[in-house]
């Protein structure tokens, strides 16, 4: 990652950053932002979820791990990383 | 059919400033035309149930509503995602405690230049200064914030400036807006209509600010589409995503769509949105495919553009239901290719640009016209 993107470490904890929210319904949530709209469902729905302010990256990744244990090891870890990171630039998680 | 994600809700079309590059109808809705208080708040809940997700309050300057706290906590209660656009005129820090309080999501501040005099001389109205005090109110509030920069020939050049200015106030998002060639912009295009070279230039300068801001700012652009191969997806097609209620309760499907003969647009006075949605004839009328004329109806990019802007379409053709003219395949594209190469006029000099409005309308009198109040 280039410029000053902040570093995701274990210790982060990831949160929507100011002016995002879950929006939509229970059947169909979807993360509402300015001028935008993210459909969550499946494993990313289940790793915003946790992005409440009350668990760390190293945690979220260890329940993700506990609910997937047939991934390959380290898998989920580089893949929630990505994902955070993609919408840290996007402007809708902080960490 | 899929439901509508945005409202945009005109709310009044007064507005303190001037801008010439304003894309609001000529005919603008008077104060006593207006929707009260209930008929907006029964329209945001019928939006609601209709799927719609954003509502954004604009205007004109939707702070000209005394009940813009009312209507925006109204909009939370039917759980829509509140923005609104704003130039700022008329917040003063308790009125922004009042509609944060009020459930406000996002706020979106409209810049003219990077200082006081060109802005003046844009905007037809002093307001900078207050731009920027706001700017750090509204960094105190948990809310999201917006700075949208207005470009166009006249300020093209000090985009990096802007930008810089900008940066200082820490938004979470920039946005920069080419005008876009409408209501009264489309009266001074050729004042504001940048040249090839200046916006070459300025993508660079938004390319080279993305790359530097990345993670702390997000960068939004709206490009000029007259510098553009194809026609821009206008309101991601007729009738698809978004809805317009203009300030005496019209429905439409874009900020234009008014000035197109022949056509009538239902008012929330006396139907639902649903209905609207649904069944009205202004929305159903170039929804699909089957208005197309050639190039369009056999084009493989008619389901990514939709044939372009229909308003668009007529203010520069004549013909609403011509391929827009921004395509390089439409047979009248040539008046797209005239309007870039026409020479600009020159601007004001520096110094006279801090003249209140009524000197600097009768002094630009030649050169734009400035937006006026609604009666």
């Amino acid at each position: 990652m280039r410029g000053i993107v902040a570093e995701l470490t274990d210790a982060s904890v990831p949160k929507f950053a100011v002016g995002c929210r879950w929006g939509g319904t229970t059947e169909a949530p979807v993360v509402l932002f300015p001028e935008g709209t993210i459909r969550v469902e499946g494993t990313g729905r289940i790793i915003l979820e946790l992005c409440d302010g009350h668990f760390t990256f190293a945690e979220i990744v260890q329940k993700l791990e506990t609910q997937f244990m047939l991934a390959p090891k380290g898998k989920i870890r580089t893949e929630v990383q990505t994902f955070l990171e993609q919408l840290h630039v996007k402007r809708i998680v902080d960490y | 059919m899929p439901n509508p994600l945005a409202l945009i809700a005109e709310i009044t079309h007064r507005c303190p400033l001037h801008c010439v590059y304003c894309s609001n109808p000529l005919e603008l809705t008077s104060r006593k035309e207006e929707l009260a208080t209930v008929d907006w708040l029964r329209v945001f809940g019928e939006a609601a149930a209709l799927g719609v997700l954003h509502l954004h309050l604009t205007g004109g300057e939707p702070l000209a509503r005394p009940d813009l706290a009312e209507l925006i906590a109204g909009a939370r209660q039917s759980r829509l995602y509140t923005n609104l656009i704003t130039s700022g005129i008329g917040l003063s820090r308790e009125r922004l405690a009042q509609l944060v309080e009020a459930g406000l999501d996002h706020i979106q501040l409209s810049f003219q230049d990077s200082s006081e005099g060109p802005a003046n001389w844009i905007a037809g109205a002093r307001a900078h200064a207050h731009k920027i005090e706001l700017a750090g109110w509204i960094r105190s509030h948990r809310i999201a914030f917006t700075a949208n920069l207005v470009v166009h020939r006249q300020n093209i050049e000090h985009l990096e400036g802007m930008i810089e200015g900008i940066e200082a106030l820490h938004p979470d998002r920039m946005e920069i807006a080419h005008a876009q060639y409408y209501g009264w912009a489309l009266q001074n295009r050729s004042a504001l209509l940048p040249t090839r070279a200046q916006l070459d230039r300025a993508l660079a300068v938004v390319a080279a600010a993305e790359e530097r801001l990345r993670g702390k700012v997000r960068i939004d652009m709206v490009v000029p589409d007259y510098h553009a191969r194809y026609p821009k997806a206008c309101m991601g097609g007729w009738g698809r995503q978004l809805m317009l209620i203009d300030p005496a309760g019209r429905a439409l499907p874009c900020h234009a769509a008014g000035v197109i003969p022949g056509m009538c647009f239902d008012n929330v006075r006396e139907h639902t949105l649903d209905w609207i949605w649904q069944s009205s004839a202004a929305f159903q009328k170039f929804r699909g495919e089957d208005w197309m004329p050639e190039p369009c109806r056999s084009c493989d990019r008619r389901k990514e553009d939709f044939g372009g802007c229909r308003c668009q379409a007529y203010l520069l053709t004549g013909d609403a239901s011509a391929t827009d003219p921004v395509c390089e395949l439409a047979p009248l594209h040539h008046l797209i290719e005239d309007a870039v190469r026409e020479d600009a006029a020159t601007g004001l000099a520096p110094e006279a640009r801090e003249a209140p409005f009524h000197v600097l309308q009768e002094q630009m009198a030649g050169f734009w016209r400035y937006r006026t109040d609604p009666k």
